[in-house]
């Protein structure tokens, strides 16, 4: 299969989301620092098939979230992503 | 304390600890990781170029093929846990790259299509430990596995083999790329199980 | 340090394995127990970890099969190389033990207060999430028409195919591969004029969830949109590839 068949949407990281800001984001809209879009976090793509968690936004493809998981400490880099509402 | 359940294995397999760094399993499948789109660049449009010697020098595609081309079978070594050993590559070794280029750095941000990004010491990509690597298995490299060309480093995770690899920045100091800057560990050497900072 | 690891005893729940039923000689139900689950909305999903004697975890999320006023259920598709799905349909037997997550999921779901009418679209295993949904439906007299598109390979790949066609919703099938002698219904892939043919007027202003793998989903999720639909009107659920 390819990189895009195996492509998901932020429902995927619903679980990992909630366990690490302790809410459900799935319908949480967020802006894409890239290109303004604004998307619920089910709307966006996302790559789990990587050593991390990575989010990009559907219409500009720009990186929103990365996320980390190490042993004992988690990244997550929100640089990409200017505003979440929840 | 996670519950375990009764007869789940996974289906890792063990391999000789000699070849197989600590915390890693074998495959024998060649898994596509992707933190993107898979790039797709015209080889009439590829360049390889190498900034921040005395110039920039750039190679198009006829160019690289032109190079002394070299045959290796190495170990790969993927930080998500995975090993495959004896993978055939062809490509160019960096030092020849390198030769053309006068600089005084010690440190390189490799630089992909896709906006991917990978630091190494200079040091770690001559000598005959990296290459840019344009065939695996005897065919020409898969887009989805880093092609036309991609970084090959084996003595270090994976994840510094850059695909879609485009050029090198050399640097006076290490400049974390994109795994880098999100918890994997700058340097990266399996074998001391250097996976995240502070590893 | 401590911080994540809290939060995970915090979400991580023991599921006890209370019965498994088989729907397609690929594709189980299992009946979890869980001390602690909370209710779930129809549409949501939870995620399973399994951790072998030596440490080693694998973690994936399954639909929740069931409408909210039933036991918990999740139905599971082996898949060809998968790692946790062969050991959830072949290995997995009464009394077993792993741990889940959830619910989870606020966007892909639907709660049978809405009145709009409901297209359904599945591909394959797919049909998890949108079958706790006319379960829902079905339970709480919601009189919301309610039609699902189902794409499967083969007549025996439909999940919960007997079930169906007792809910009191339409169902069209549609079998790509193979079809049972004296077939009459569609035997292809879905592509606009199919859509055309079975989704609802785009001016009824209908809700569309679309759940399947990623192909299927964008096809036609893209098919609809060029049928009139609002395309905000449509929930998208992508289906992973492994298992």
């Amino acid at each position: 299969m390819t990189v895009e068949e195996r492509v998901l949407d932020g429902n995927a990281a619903g679980g990992l989301l909630l366990e690490l800001f302790g809410v459900d984001l799935t319908a949480a809209p967020c802006m894409c620092g890239g290109c303004g879009a604004r998307e619920e976090v089910a709307r966006l793509d996302v790559y789990v098939d990587c050593p991390g968690v990575v989010i990009r936004c559907r219409h500009c493809r720009n990186v929103m979230i990365t996320i980390v998981r190490g042993p004992e400490r988690t990244w997550i880099d929100l640089r990409g992503t200017s505003m979440m509402e929840f | 304390m996670p519950i375990i359940s009764r007869g789940f294995r996974g289906r890792r397999q063990e391999g000789p600890p000699d070849r197989v760094p600590p915390g890693q399993y074998l495959t024998d499948d060649f898994p596509v990781l992707s933190a993107g789109p898979t790039p797709h660049t015209s080889l009439e449009e590829w360049t390889f170029t190498i900034e921040g010697g005395a110039e920039p020098v750039s190679w198009s595609w006829e160019e690289l093929q032109a190079l002394p081309r070299e045959e290796v079978t190495v170990d790969i070594h993927c930080v998500t846990k995975w090993s495959k050993l004896d993978t055939a590559w062809e490509g160019v070794s960096v030092d020849t790259l390198l030769d053309a280029v006068e600089h005084d750095k010690e440190y390189a941000l490799a630089y992909s299509d896709g906006g991917y990004t990978t630091n190494l010491p200079i040091e770690d990509l001559t000598d005959g430990k990296a290459w840019v690597a344009y065939r695996y298995g005897g065919e020409p490299l898969e887009a989805e596995h880093g092609g036309p060309a991609r970084l090959l480093v084996p003595h270090l995770y994976f994840w510094k083999s850059a695909k879609w690899v485009r050029g090198l920045q050399l640097l006076d100091e290490d400049e974390p790329g994109f795994w880098e800057q999100n918890g994997y560990h700058l340097y990266g050497d399996p074998w001391r199980e250097q996976r995240y900072w502070g590893d | 340090m401590a911080g994540t690891a809290v939060l995970g005893r915090l979400t991580w729940l023991a599921a006890t394995v209370a019965a498994t039923n088989e729907e397609t000689p690929r594709v189980h139900t299992l009946t979890l127990d869980v001390a602690g689950w909370g209710c779930h909305r129809a549409g949501q999903h939870l995620d399973v970890r399994l951790t072998a004697e030596d440490g080693y975890q694998a973690e994936r999320s399954y639909s929740i099969a069931s409408a909210p006023g039933d036991p918990l259920a999740i139905t599971v598709e082996r898949l060809e190389d998968g790692e946790v799905s062969p050991y959830l349909v072949d290995d997995v037997a009464e009394g077993d033990v792993f741990e889940v997550r959830g619910p989870i999921g606020g966007y892909f779901v639907w709660d049978g207060d809405e009145p709009e009418p409901v297209l359904l679209v599945a591909g394959g295993s797919g049909v998890v999430p949108l079958m706790a949904m006319a379960r829902h439906r079905a339970q709480v007299g919601s009189t919301a028409p309610m039609r699902l598109l189902y794409s499967s390979r083969t007549w025996d790949d439909v999940i919960y195919r007997d079930e169906l066609a007792t809910l009191g919703i339409d169902v069209v099938h549609t079998l790509t591969r193979q079809q049972p002698p004296g077939w009459s219904g569609y035997t292809r892939r879905i592509d606009d004029e199919l859509l055309r043919e079975v989704a609802f007027s785009a001016a009824d202003g209908p809700r569309v969830y679309v759940c399947g793998s990623t192909r299927f989903v964008d096809a036609a999720a893209d098919g609809l949109v060029r049928l009139g639909y609002d395309p905000r009107s449509i929930r998208t659920e992508r289906f992973g590839a492994t298992g």
